[in-house]
């Protein structure tokens, strides 16, 4: 479905990434691992069009990609949920999924299929996104997310400023998700957490993929384990 | 605010960040100063049969210590003033209503006029950094102060004679109101206004301003008093403004408030400024001669005054952000350096 | 008394669609276009030019208003061009700059080639008694006006894809664009909206006094004070400043005399700079 190869890009000439490749099949989850600064943010924020790709190539579904403005990217079928989520945070969380589905009108079985995952933004469909909790607003960046009914949803950091429940919360509504048959793509800090969820992972370290594999394998890793896992 | 598409080059030289006051080496800045000043005080020879090309020659004087002043604001601390003109007008106002109305001998009312205006400008900058405005926000409400005295010069008629403007005596009957020596007069002012800005740049003031304007943050952190600095840019400034559209009140003996509109004044000296490139030494003079000389010659095409001083404002901000000189200046460096690379 | 307060409303809504014109500009890419109105100023000289050469004064305010949307639209795709490839307060300082050489240009020419040109469009109904205040009838169709097209904003803003759009981009850029919105389709019709707006307000200014050539700067003053006032960016807030300065002024022009209402209204609005200066209303879009 996916398939990043050689991938290079960074900020203004400095390369942050450099020549990863990275493929995601129909209805797999797969993670990418590494602490901070290895080039998770950089690597999505390419693909999805926030980043120029400076070599390589990004193709999503047979078709390439790479360098596609980001709205095109969007209504292509890719959902991409930023660690920062970039909420209206003026606008009711009603208008924020609506928003979600542009440019057509919001679907209303998508609506209710992202209510059911979070029925906490159905209490909340009149408040102003800016003034809900850190896990509320996680939610709503998901819910937005998956109001345009993407095939693929890729996610960078979704823990980022969660307390450790609500990120378990928001694995559980992704394992939701996955039963549902939506594709996955996620970076992640929270190795423990992300290799519960994804089929296979990969480790990104200096901007290289250095690992990859089935999440079973990776969780038995000894590096792995190391470095992320806490596991002396 | 981002970019729309993320081909987004990296933030090019803005006209305000282009110009960072570079030490000269040496005296070449005095010596370029002085050279400068020897060869404006040769001017009159060329043109001092003329009363009218004489009072352009003062004009151009007149515009480029606005542009000297405004540089020292906006050149090396940020400080958009869109009040050049204002601040002036201030002076000259001032300086008049003291001596003709109060019958002060006319230089103690320069020194009152230059003081108010300095003031009014630490004032700016005092209220700037206080509220931590910003270039645009600073460059509005400056902008509004200037409008509210043009409407204040307008409304008082009384005390300013509105829109005709009042007639200035004090200053009648000495050298200023000659042909030649006001041109003097305007050139040494000129001349320290220039020196005084090299001085300041080599001081320790100097070092704080370059610090401000390449990392306002690193310059805080580093215990560099940004609103110190700040203040005192905007009050040094607003008095030289001050001082010299005194002066200029009592060397024309006519002012009104066209004479110091947003219009006439700022947008000229912000020509000007960047022309000669924000943040050098001579760049406000090289800027006001060229352009006190266009105007001249576009004299006659006076309707279209107004079109191309807004087709050059919108070319040189484009092409040149960093001032028509010193582009000039790496162009021909360049030209030397290939040269002698291919020798 | 009445009387006054109803010519404030009536100033006040123009000011607030002036005001709408500028900030949806200025929200959208932090384009703070001191060109603005010069070009409304182009518009009445349309109106005025075309209803001399026998157009019918409906035609003649439309063309007058496309015509404002077109230069406007040029400005975006020309001059304006380089200055989204810079950022924040860079951009809008550029922005600023390059704006006031266009409102130069603009200005010139019509003083060039239409000096003595003003724009008055006659209502030639009689005039109306609203709670026993005489109202002349223009000063009634242009508030109608104003009224209808301040409701269709809001309409737009708050209800239409399209306007969502717009305050989404205004909001989060980023956010924005990942939801598949395209910033540069939105800006261009941001831009011919602003063109819109500034033909409007020309045209309702034109039923109760005649517009100048010379108007341009004052337009963008009124316009920038109101924005500033009701908070960059904020469509209410645009609104509401112009009903606000729009009382103030009409209040203090007859009661205090013309000149100290121009300064009370710089310096309302360099006060709320200073102390808020996210404007009166400051919450955005």
């Amino acid at each position: 479905m996916l398939e990043v190869s050689g991938l290079s890009t960074g900020y203004d000439s400095h390369v942050v990434v450099l020549g990863v490749s990275v493929d995601v099949r129909e209805g797999e989850a797969v993670a990418i691992i590494g602490s901070n600064g290895a080039g998770k943010t950089t690597f999505l924020r390419a693909i999805c069009g926030l980043l120029p790709v400076s070599a390589g190539d990004v193709r999503y579904e047979g078709r390439s990609i790479a360098n596609l403005a980001v709205h095109k990217v969007a209504r292509a079928g890719i959902s991409f949920v930023p660690a920062e989520r970039h909420l209206f945070p003026e606008m009711s969380v009603a208008e924020n999924l609506a928003l979600g589905a542009f440019p057509n009108r919001p679907d209303p079985d998508q609506q209710s299929l992202v209510f059911d995952l979070f029925p906490r933004l159905a209490e909340r469909r009149r408040q102003a996104a800016g003034t809900m909790s850190g896990g509320e607003q996680q939610m709503l960046a998901v819910g937005r997310a998956l109001m345009s009914r993407p095939r693929l949803l890729i996610l960078d950091e979704p823990t980022t400023g969660l307390a450790p429940r609500l990120a378990s919360q928001a694995y559980e509504s992704l394992a939701a998700l996955r039963t549902l048959g939506m594709t996955i793509l996620v970076a992640e800090q929270q190795v423990p957490l992300v290799l519960g969820l994804a089929d296979r992972g990969y480790v990104l370290e200096n901007g290289a993929i250095q690992l990859e594999g089935p999440s079973a394998e990776l969780r038995d890793n000894p590096t792995v384990q190391r470095a992320y896992l806490g596991v002396v | 605010m981002t970019t729309d598409d993320h081909t987004a080059e990296p933030t090019s030289a803005t006209p305000t960040r282009a110009g960072t006051y570079r030490r000269e080496s040496g005296q070449g800045a005095f010596l370029a100063i002085a050279a400068t000043g020897i060869v404006l005080a040769l001017v009159p020879i060329w043109i001092g049969d003329s009363r009218t090309l004489m009072g352009v020659a003062i004009t151009g004087l007149l515009f480029a210590s606005y542009a000297i002043s405004f540089n020292l604001i906006f050149g090396s601390t940020n400080q958009l003033f869109l009040a050049v003109g204002a601040l002036a007008g201030v002076g000259a106002y001032a300086s008049t209503i003291a001596s003709d109305r109060l019958g002060l001998p006319f230089p103690l009312t320069m020194v009152i006029a230059a003081g108010l205006s300095m003031l009014i400008g630490g004032a700016f900058s005092w209220i700037a950094v206080r509220r931590s405005l910003g270039i645009i926000f600073t460059g509005i409400v400056t902008l509004t102060f200037s409008l509210a005295f043009d409407n204040l010069l307008l409304g008082q008629r009384d005390f300013t004679g509105g829109e005709t403007g009042i007639v200035v005596k004090a200053g009648s009957n000495t050298f200023l109101r000659q042909q030649i020596p006001p041109y003097y007069v305007f050139l040494s002012v000129v001349l320290i206004y220039l020196v005084g800005y090299v001085v300041l740049h080599r001081s320790h003031v100097g070092w704080a301003f370059r610090a401000l304007r390449d990392d306002e943050v690193a310059a805080e952190l580093t215990g560099v008093d940004v609103a110190r600095y700040r203040i005192y840019a905007g009050a040094i400034g607003g008095g030289m403004l001050g001082f010299v559209g005194a002066l200029w009140a009592h060397v024309e003996g006519f002012i009104s408030p066209a004479t110091f509109t947003f219009v006439h004044v700022d947008v000229p000296a912000l020509v000007m400024l960047v022309f000669g490139g924000i943040g050098t030494v001579l760049g406000p003079v090289v800027g006001a001669a060229v352009f006190t000389y266009l105007g001249e010659v576009l004299a006659s095409f006076s309707q279209l005054r107004l079109i191309a001083d807004g087709v050059l404002l919108i070319v040189l901000f484009l092409l040149f952000p960093q001032g028509v000189v010193r582009a000039l200046r790496s162009g021909v460096s360049g030209l030397r350096t290939r040269r002698r690379s291919q020798q | 008394m009445t009387a006054v307060i109803f010519d404030g409303l009536v100033l006040g809504l123009q000011f607030g669609l002036l005001g709408v014109g500028l900030t949806v500009v200025y929200g959208m890419g932090g384009i703070l276009n001191l060109a603005y109105g010069s070009i409304a100023v182009v518009a009445a000289v349309v109106m005025s030019v075309s209803m001399r050469a026998g157009l019918q004064a409906g035609p003649a305010v439309v063309l007058g208003i496309l015509t404002a949307a077109g230069i406007s639209l040029t400005l975006n795709s020309t001059v304006l061009k380089p200055v989204y490839r810079r950022r924040g307060e860079d951009r809008v300082l550029l922005s600023l700059l390059l704006t006031i050489g266009v409102a130069f240009i603009i200005d010139g020419l019509l003083v060039w080639r239409f000096p003595i040109e003003a724009l008055g469009l006659n209502v030639g109904w009689e005039p109306v008694s609203i709670i026993g205040v005489r109202m002349r009838a223009g000063s009634l169709l242009a508030s109608a006006i104003t009224l209808l097209v301040g409701g269709s904003l809001i309409f737009f803003f708050r209800a239409t894809t399209t306007g969502k759009a717009v305050r989404s981009v205004i909001q989060d850029e980023v956010g924005a664009r990942l939801c598949g919105v395209n910033p540069a389709a939105v800006r261009t019709l941001i831009f011919a909206l602003s063109g819109v707006l500034g033909g409007i307000f020309v045209a309702t200014q034109a039923m109760t006094s005649p517009v100048p050539i010379s108007a341009g700067f004052e337009f963008t003053i009124t316009a920038l004070l109101v924005t500033v006032v009701g908070g960059l960016g904020s469509i209410r807030g645009a609104f509401l400043a112009g009903l606000i300065l729009g009382i103030v002024n009409a209040m203090s022009s007859f009661y205090i005399g013309s000149y100290i209402t121009t300064i009370i209204l710089l310096a309302a609005a360099a006060l709320t700079i200073v102390l808020r200066p996210s404007g009166l209303f400051g919450e955005r879009a």
